[in-house]
């Protein structure tokens, strides 16, 4: 795993996020996060629910972030 | 596995299904649409990886579809298949290699291949090449845990998962 940003920063003086990293591809990026607030803010499935499997989901790929 | 019926008619069986949280399939329709033809990377790249993905997962509703707008050959997918690189771009090398680690070795893809990917395809089409493996692997995790089945389809501009 890298520890280091791989991809610079699209944002001039902000530093590498997933955010400002992928802002490099701005069209995709805003439709995903319209995608994520659709998931995340809305639907059936009860927010406690989707926190659960989320933080299982990042303990089962072992990402930090 | 019990499949999911499908909501409604939909381009696609995935789609119809997905329609069962229509302003989710709206906006993920509009998110791949943008992930497959946004213009940072040629279509053919896409596909290739497309399908390795698929191939990677043995996932035969992915393996299906087809891009008309950038078909692979019969040998070419063979060709994916045992690992046999050498005639492809050094591009699309550099993106088969981190396409062979996302979906269960994303750990051990090294800087190197990012660096790789990176100078071959700039740094929006890096990003925009991370993000497509990504929901490549997404979307055949959805058809194989939803029992979609396999249906010979070409993908297009109206339908993309």
């Amino acid at each position: 795993m890298s520890t280091e940003p791989r991809i610079p920063s699209a944002v001039p003086g902000q530093a590498e996020d997933f955010a400002t990293v992928t802002a490099h591809t701005p069209e995709t990026i805003t439709r995903f996060f319209d995608l994520y607030a659709e998931f995340w803010q809305r639907g059936v499935v009860p927010p406690e629910l989707k926190e659960l499997t989320r933080l299982r989901n990042a303990r089962i790929t072992d990402c930090g972030y | 596995m019990q499949k999911l019926i499908a909501a409604l008619p939909a381009e696609s069986e995935l789609e119809g299904m997905l329609a069962h949280r229509p302003e989710l399939q709206v906006r993920y329709r509009a998110f791949m649409q943008s992930v497959r033809g946004d213009g940072n990377l040629p279509p053919r790249l896409l596909e290739l990886c497309r399908v390795r993905v698929a191939q990677i997962h043995d996932c035969a509703a992915e393996l299906a579809l087809s891009d008309a707008a950038a078909p692979l050959t019969a040998a070419e997918i063979d060709q994916l298949a045992a690992g046999r690189l050498g005639d492809f771009s050094d591009a699309e090398q550099a993106a088969l290699a981190i396409a062979e680690l996302l979906p269960y070795a994303h750990h051990q893809l090294d800087d190197a291949a990012v660096k790789r990917a990176d100078e071959l395809l700039g740094h929006a089409g890096c990003v925009a090449l991370l993000t497509a493996l990504a929901f490549f692997d997404v979307n055949c995790r959805l058809k194989l845990t939803l029992g979609v089945e396999a249906t010979a389809q070409s993908l297009s501009t109206d339908h993309l998962v």
